[in-house]
């Protein structure tokens, strides 16, 4: 009997508390849809970070692709102006280490830049 | 489509499948931040300012609770810090407050001469606002109390307590303010 009421009374509480759900105007759902499309529209679109090991690939690509296409140079004149046996001697061996080490050091240093940058950022 | 595969597709940047979500939930939120704000013009902009919140944290949003759950607790932490209300009070302060209230407003309307929706508006207007964001929660949507206390940030037990306070002072405005006996509330 208790029971019963119990329940009337929360059934008539629920009616009378759903009556009173407000109404969102009808333009809120287009102000909160606009503004969000706005924003979307407005945020710089995020840039893939490179890669690193990408970065380092293409640099020694760079790098000692040049050094080889001088060496290649250097061989291929090297032959056709003074013979094959010149190039097995030291004149010749000599500017080849000095080309290799210039662009080895040179490469060093450019990861040396990348790698302090790196640790500054 | 369920609202995971919703969020989803937002996160996705498929920005229109939010209105979904405006559309489902605009209106709860509207009477919660209605409730707390007080008025309709603060409770559009609450609600606005809740859905922007809602999409940019979107990712935060934990699947395993209702997104209505997580939205309606956005919506009443935005309607608090724009209003800067104070929605808990002690019950002594409370029930000193409407002792005061029932005394003034003795109005001998009866249910028939006035609308159900205005009777239910003045009587929740009387309440402390804590009480009617109870109620509203309770009975409009059936939120079963964990999902109230989550919403509110108190705990199950403190829930239970005030809507079994809230209902019964809910049940005397009516039967003092409005003469509600007949409809089964003696």
């Amino acid at each position: 009997m208790n029971d019963n009421r119990k329940e009337q009374e929360e059934k008539i509480i629920r009616q009378m508390m759903q009556s009173e759900m407000k109404k969102a105007p009808e333009n809120l759902q287009f102000r909160i849809m606009h503004h969000i499309e706005t924003e979307k529209a407005l945020t710089p679109k995020k840039k893939k970070p490179k890669k690193a090991s990408d970065s380092l690939l293409r640099e020694m690509g760079a790098i000692f692709g040049t050094m080889y296409a001088v060496l290649a140079t250097m061989v291929i004149g090297a032959y056709l102006l003074q013979g094959k046996d010149f190039l097995l001697t030291p004149q010749f061996i000599g500017p080849v280490v000095l080309v290799a080490s210039v662009f080895s050091l040179f490469w060093l240093m450019t990861r040396l830049e990348a790698f302090l940058k790196a640790r500054k950022k | 489509m369920n609202e995971n595969q919703c969020v989803q597709q937002v996160l996705s940047g498929n920005t229109s499948a939010f209105a979904y979500f405006v559309e489902t939930y605009q209106d709860m939120a509207i009477t919660i931040a209605h409730r707390i704000c007080g008025n309709m013009q603060d409770a559009e902009d609450v609600v606005q300012e809740s859905y922007l919140k809602a999409y940019r944290n979107l990712h935060s949003f934990r699947s395993e609770s209702k997104f209505s759950t997580w939205l309606y607790r956005i919506v009443y932490n935005t309607a608090i810090t724009h209003t800067n209300t104070r929605m808990w009070m002690g019950s002594q302060e409370t029930e000193i407050e409407h002792a005061s209230e029932l005394s003034e407003n003795r109005l001998e309307i009866n249910l028939e001469e006035m609308d159900r929706k205005e009777v239910v508006s003045d009587i929740l207007q009387r309440m402390q606002k804590g009480d009617a964001l109870l109620l509203t929660l309770y009975y409009m949507e059936d939120n079963p109390v964990k999902e109230i206390a989550k919403i509110t940030g108190l705990n199950e037990p403190n829930v239970k307590v005030k809507l079994f306070r809230a209902r019964k002072m809910f049940k005397e405005l009516l039967a003092e303010c409005y003469k509600m006996e007949d409809v089964g509330f003696s």
